[in-house]
């Protein structure tokens, strides 16, 4: 019984660890590649000489391409876009879940529907209208854009939370002597803290890692890592050792931002789905 | 503390693409300074409408809302001085007991910072709070929760206080306690006070006055004793009292009895026209087992409770059932034969259901 037991727990584990390097191993393979010379790059599997050249060709700006601006950029038009949905989102998203107006339902669905349409769909028109407006290659234009991954996220995911709110909390408030907006303000906007941590952080790694509308809709100024860590690929000889290297420096901010608000995600995510 | 008045108040919900709904058609009530008034009434008969529009938490269709004659129609939540216990307390978790009561003062900005601390511990003191100043919302007992949402409620000394459901959350022991606080504490504070509930026992024992409400209208005004006593009608007749009131319907006869079958005839308290179909009210408490006098009964079923039982009967040929309030020491068995005396009567006409006097 107990033998069984015991063999049980080794297959499980067996199978977990099989399912983490299995999981692992592309991250693996890549940390591989980026610790390679680029005369061992195909040369070898597991054994070369490891250096950090890679990365300090690609934080150092030596093959030509601003691999630094670009992380800037990244930077810049991620936590832009999360601010400004946040800024219009909180507020639709607390309007949408406590009144009912006319077209609010739809007004919801169209927000919805940024999100399942195909980003391919959009951005010939998109590109066009860019050029003409002035907005390719600009942080503004980028931002913009950008809310079409960000606002939908923001503000379904907010109204769900302001929606379990009870209202009479908000109308306690107005009846101690708060206004309309010192309510929202001060009493349902601190209750749902953690859901802003954690939706703005979703939003934050979707927006990081969007690949099509930098792709169309930048060519340098404003380019961001996706698409330019995939620079390296260009020229004479495709480097995969710096592709793989800017693919890691790009996942830091995204990680680290994880790690920090994990407490505050792990709750926000949570939320709402247990009754109390 | 202040005269509160209700003049032909109305609200009318109106959505597109479907008929528009009178939630509260046409109230008039007056309340004297200090008076406690009881809203009872079933869900959906627009007490909470009425409690919203006063609170200045909806918007009010038609009438006006008085205190101490000066109207508060179309001033915010914000500027009107009116206290709401919610019936989920709706407390502010984040913050302490001692937080959630001074909250209104500093929002109000009425008074100095050593001054909210000083109405915060002479308000925990007279609704018993003194020991949980400094627990969070989360830690408390519904029956903890309710006095602190009624302490918030108390302590910026509303012109009129408001109770939704005040112990409708509470367990059965909370409840009782609860209510002989709540009533000590509006009597020595003298609020005047609106207890909207759907519960009659809250109604009766806190209650000065009782406005029994269906449908958006007031169907009655009246001490407990005058609802319970005289009913304007059927529906009162039925919504107060526990067991509810036997309702059987018959048809008058000449000599001024109702005839509810052929076997069994009632005497009518008020003379009613001949052929005229009635409704006969008769309280479980007013009937009374006999040895042989009064009408032939037999017996369904019979619960024996500690303090009464309560015995259900078939009069012959009646479809209803007759329910009666019997003494403690009674054992009755099924289909047993009794007698049962009847004493206080009521008559309603059976089309409008109006009491007959």
């Amino acid at each position: 019984m107990t033998l069984q037991k015991r063999l049980l727990g080794w297959l499980a584990d067996a199978a977990l660890i099989l399912y983490f390097v299995f999981a692992l191993f592309p991250i693996a393979w890549m940390v591989i590649l980026s610790l390679k010379p680029t005369n061992q790059l195909f040369s070898t599997y597991f054994s070369f000489s490891p250096t950090f050249d890679g990365y300090r060709t690609v934080l150092g700006d030596s093959e030509g391409i601003p691999f630094v601006r670009f992380f800037v950029n990244s930077l810049v038009v991620s936590v832009g876009a999360v601010v400004l949905s946040l800024v219009v989102g909180l507020p639709a998203a607390y309007a949408s879940a406590r009144w009912r107006f006319k077209g609010s339902e739809n007004l919801m669905f169209t927000l919805l529907s940024f999100r399942f349409a195909p980003e391919l769909t959009v951005i010939i028109p998109l590109f066009v209208l860019y050029q003409k407006l002035g907005l390719f290659d600009t942080y503004v234009g980028m931002i913009w854009v950008l809310q079409l991954v960000t606002l939908p996220l923001i503000v379904w995911i907010m109204r769900s939370y302001f929606a379990d709110l009870t209202p009479e909390l908000e109308q306690a408030a107005l009846l101690d002597g708060y206004s309309r907006k010192q309510a929202f303000f001060k009493v349902a906007l601190p209750l749902v803290k953690p859901g802003v941590a954690a939706v703005s952080l979703l939003a934050f790694i979707f927006a990081w890692n969007n690949f099509v509308f930098p792709l169309i809709l930048t060519s340098n100024e404003a380019q961001t890592v996706t698409v330019g860590a995939l620079s390296f690929l260009g020229g004479d000889r495709p480097k995969y050792n710096l592709t793989a290297a800017a693919a890691l420096v790009s996942v830091v901010p995204p990680l680290l931002l994880a790690l920090t608000i994990q407490r505050y995600l792990v709750r926000g995510l949570s939320f709402g789905a247990v009754k109390s | 503390m202040a005269e509160l008045e209700l003049r032909d108040l109305r609200k009318t919900y109106r959505s597109r693409g479907r008929p528009a709904v009178d939630a509260v058609r046409g109230l008039d009530l007056a309340l004297g300074t200090g008076e406690l008034l009881g809203l009872l009434g079933p869900s959906g008969c627009g007490k909470s409408t009425t409690l919203r529009m006063i609170a200045g938490l909806e918007t009010v269709t038609g009438g006006d809302i008085l205190v101490d004659g000066e109207s508060l129609v179309g001033r915010p939540a914000q500027r009107r001085n009116i206290g709401v216990a919610f019936e989920n307390y709706a407390l502010y978790p984040p913050l302490t007991v001692a937080e959630n009561l001074g909250f209104g003062l500093k929002a109000r900005r009425k008074a100095a910072r050593g001054d909210v601390d000083r109405k915060v511990e002479d308000i925990a003191e007279r609704v018993g709070l003194t020991d949980i100043l400094d627990a969070r919302p989360a830690g408390l007992s519904s029956g903890q929760k309710q006095r602190v949402s009624l302490a918030r409620a108390l302590i910026r000394e509303p012109d009129v206080l408001l109770l939704d459901e005040p112990l409708s959350h509470l367990d059965a022991a909370q409840r009782d306690t609860t209510r002989r606080e709540l009533k000590r504490i509006q009597r020595d504070l003298g609020h005047t006070t609106i207890l909207v509930t759907h519960d009659q026992e809250e109604a009766l024992s806190l209650a000065d006055r009782i406005a029994v409400m269906k449908d958006g209208v007031i169907q009655q005004l009246g001490t407990p004793y005058e609802i319970y006593d005289s009913p304007a009608n059927v529906f009162v007749a039925d919504f107060v009292g526990e067991p509810p009131i036997n309702l059987l319907t018959g048809v008058v006869t000449a000599d001024g009895h109702a005839r509810l079958s052929d076997a069994v005839r009632i005497a009518l308290p008020v003379p009613v026209a001949e052929g005229r179909e009635v409704v006969v009210g008769i309280r479980p408490e007013d009937l009374r087992l006999t040895g042989d006098e009064g009408l032939p009964a037999r017996v369904v079923a019979h619960e024996p409770l500690l303090e009464s039982g309560i015995a259900t009967l078939a009069l012959e040929g009646v479809e209803h059932p007759l329910v009666v309030v019997t003494d403690p020491e009674v054992r009755l068995a099924h289909d047993d034969q009794v007698h049962v005396a009847v004493g206080l009567t009521h008559v309603f006409d059976a089309e409008t259901g109006d009491t007959l006097r």
